[in-house]
């Protein structure tokens, strides 16, 4: 299905929107790097250089010369925030403890989420970064950038704030690094009036939905994760923008159990794409795979050798529920028992895809080590029919689910620790499916388990006296 | 809607608290009145929010609500 957007979409044209001149952006030599000195002592971010990986500090340096360079009236809030950052940054190190301090109730108008109030807590010493606020930016779906978008994006964030930005946060999110509170209005107004970009999401509400490449690039996308994610971002602006959760609440869409963007691992709920029918299998394939014509895993692995490829050892004998065979040179797989690890089909991408019969299994309840440790998310809804407009999900899974997590999470609890304080028995209840046998840990160590309290003629708290009055023990 | 929304300034008024959670909010409404459903409550706390009467607090992670004017102000 040929994508809609919700509303005309403009074709931004850089050389229209563009603040900065190619000179004003290419404003220092390497040589003048070379010798460039931060106003503070950071010789302990500058240790951070030496290691293998390119580091933000020579980033940062960049970033603060660019700065030291430009014309006063050509950057809104002060020059050196950059420096002063860095300059903060060093003494954080020395001292191990941080001099942010946390939250605020800085926003832009009407929204409870996409700005995060930051304040330095040395504001005397650094006064660049007395405010030094987050602004998260909702990436694209996919993250598909133009760059005419990305160079005037960069523009407007140069001007109005410290010009450091990070691709991305972790729920995708651009993030905006450092500006001060009478920037934040602006900015705003820029990103949606011009740029027709919205902020993502913070604190207590959905943060930005994210999703993996999908059918844009790639073959073994089961759903249009990116359809999804647009859809769902859409329709629950309300739920993205007005904090009423008892915490974050992320969706992640992965077009394949090979869970790209890590649903499984980082999302509340996850949404991973999958088939209910049987692995197509190209026999002619299998055989070029076998006599070596084929390179397995796309020529992944080209940089050494590994000798020739061996079916067996690489793909049956991996196969995590042991349900593939060969039979008078033909590979046989028993799809019943196959779980859709997509092992056999990443390494056979030509001979092995997919099912045709697609849709969605959904999963709840990953997070991050705050409270419990970190957790991935439950299978709980194995196969689901996955088309536009999505009514099924919204109307039977989310929704209800919400309900409940509003109803009965406490403050600050994800929707994982309330699953394991309330049990995944609740869960089903509240989401009117089955229980799978996968789901049990053990046997049943309570005769009770078929009973609700409200069943129960006096509940759970009725006197065992009454009871041993008529029966003795 | 207009009686929630006075539930919730009276709440936020005489509340010993400069900062609350929502849910904190939703039981001060519930008391008043039991009836009220959660979307109603919302969207009452938004309106509240869009007149400048109640204010967002963040800490990036979680959000509370604020009266204006009340606890800490504008900047810091
Ligand atoms: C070596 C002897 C025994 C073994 C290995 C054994 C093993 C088991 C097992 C595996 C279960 C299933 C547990 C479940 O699915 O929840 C069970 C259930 C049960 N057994 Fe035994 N059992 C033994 C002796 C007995 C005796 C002597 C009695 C009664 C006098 C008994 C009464 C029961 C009852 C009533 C259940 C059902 C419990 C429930 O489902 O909640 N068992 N037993
Ligand atoms: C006419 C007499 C009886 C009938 C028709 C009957 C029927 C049943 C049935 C249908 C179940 C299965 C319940 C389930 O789905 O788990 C059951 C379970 C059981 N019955 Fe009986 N029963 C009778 C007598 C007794 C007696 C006399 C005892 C013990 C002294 C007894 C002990 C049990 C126990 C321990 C269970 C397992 C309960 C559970 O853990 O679910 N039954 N009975
Ligand atoms: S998750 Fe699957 S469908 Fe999505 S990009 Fe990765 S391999 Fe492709
Ligand atoms: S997808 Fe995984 S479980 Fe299924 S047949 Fe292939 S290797 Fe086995």
């Amino acid at each position: 299905m040929a994508f809609e957007p919700r509303e005309d979409q403009k074709e931004l044209k850089y050389d229209e929107l563009r603040i900065y001149s190619d000179e004003e952006l290419n404003n220092y030599t390497e040589e003048e790097l070379k010798n460039f000195k931060v106003k503070h002592d950071i010789s302990m971010l500058e240790d951070l250089e030496s290691g293998p990986w390119p580091s933000f500090i020579a980033d940062a340096k960049r970033g603060a010369l660019h700065r030291r360079k430009l014309a006063d009236d050509r950057m809104l809030i002060e020059r050196d925030v950059i420096e002063d950052m860095l300059g903060q940054l060093q003494i954080s190190f020395k001292d191990g403890e941080t001099h942010w301090k946390h939250g605020g109730i800085v926003g832009v108008f009407g929204y409870g989420g996409g700005v995060i109030g930051r304040y330095s807590d040395l504001p005397d010493k650094f006064p660049s970064i007395a405010h030094f606020h987050t602004m998260r930016v909702n990436q694209p779906a996919s993250k598909f950038y133009h760059t005419d978008y990305l160079r005037s994006l960069c523009d407007l964030w140069e001007y109005r704030g410290s010009g450091m930005m990070n691709m991305h946060g972790s729920t995708g999110d651009i993030i905006f690094l450092g500006t001060f509170t009478e920037q934040l209005e602006p900015i705003f107004y820029d990103l949606t009036h011009i740029l027709q970009q919205d902020l993502g999401g913070s604190g207590s509400n959905l943060r930005t939905p994210s999703c993996c490449i999908g059918r844009a690039r790639c073959e073994w996308s089961c759903i249009d994760t990116q359809d999804m994610c647009y859809e769902l971002t859409h329709y629950y602006q309300d739920e993205l923008h007005r904090p009423a959760f008892p915490y974050k609440f992320k969706f992640k869409f992965d077009g394949c159990p090979n869970c790209c963007v890590a649903s499984i691992a980082r999302a509340d709920m996850s949404y991973i794409g999958t088939w209910r029918d049987e692995i197509r299998i190209d026999q002619e394939a299998v055989k070029a795979y076998m006599g070596g014509e084929i390179a397995p895993n796309g020529g992944a692995h080209k940089g050494r050798d590994w000798g020739p490829f061996d079916i067996q050892k690489e793909v049956i004998d991996l196969c995590p529920t042991k349900c593939m065979w060969l039979e008078d040179g033909k590979l046989m797989i028993d799809n019943k028992e196959c779980t859709r690890c997509m092992h056999c089909i990443n390494v056979m991408p030509r001979a092995l895809r997919p099912g045709e019969d697609t849709g969605v299994s959904i999963l709840f309840g990953a997070k991050a080590p705050i409270l419990e440790g970190a957790q991935m998310s439950l299978l709980t809804i194995p196969f689901m029919k996955c088309e536009p407009p999505y009514d099924n999900i919204k109307e039977n899974v989310i929704e209800p689910l919400w309900d409940w997590w509003m109803e009965e999470g406490k403050n600050r609890e994800r929707l994982g620790e309330l699953i394991q304080r309330q049990g995944v028995s609740k869960l089903l209840e509240v989401l009117n499916i089955p229980p799978m046998p996968q789901m049990v840990k053990e046997p049943r160590s309570n005769p009770y388990i078929f009973w609700k309290e409200e069943d129960v003629p006096g509940g759970w708290k009725r006197k065992i006296e009454d009871y041993r009055a008529r029966h003795a023990r | 809607m207009e009686d929630i929304k006075k539930a919730i300034l009276d709440f936020a008024e005489n509340s010993k608290k400069t900062k609350f959670y929502f849910s904190d909010m939703e039981k001060a409404v519930h008391k008043v009145l039991p009836d009220a459903k959660t979307r109603m409550i919302k969207k009452a706390a938004t309106a509240l929010i869009n007149e400048e009467k109640l204010i967002y607090f963040s800490t990036g992670s979680s959000t509370m609500y604020g009266l204006k004017g009340r606890g800490q102000t504008e900047d810091h």
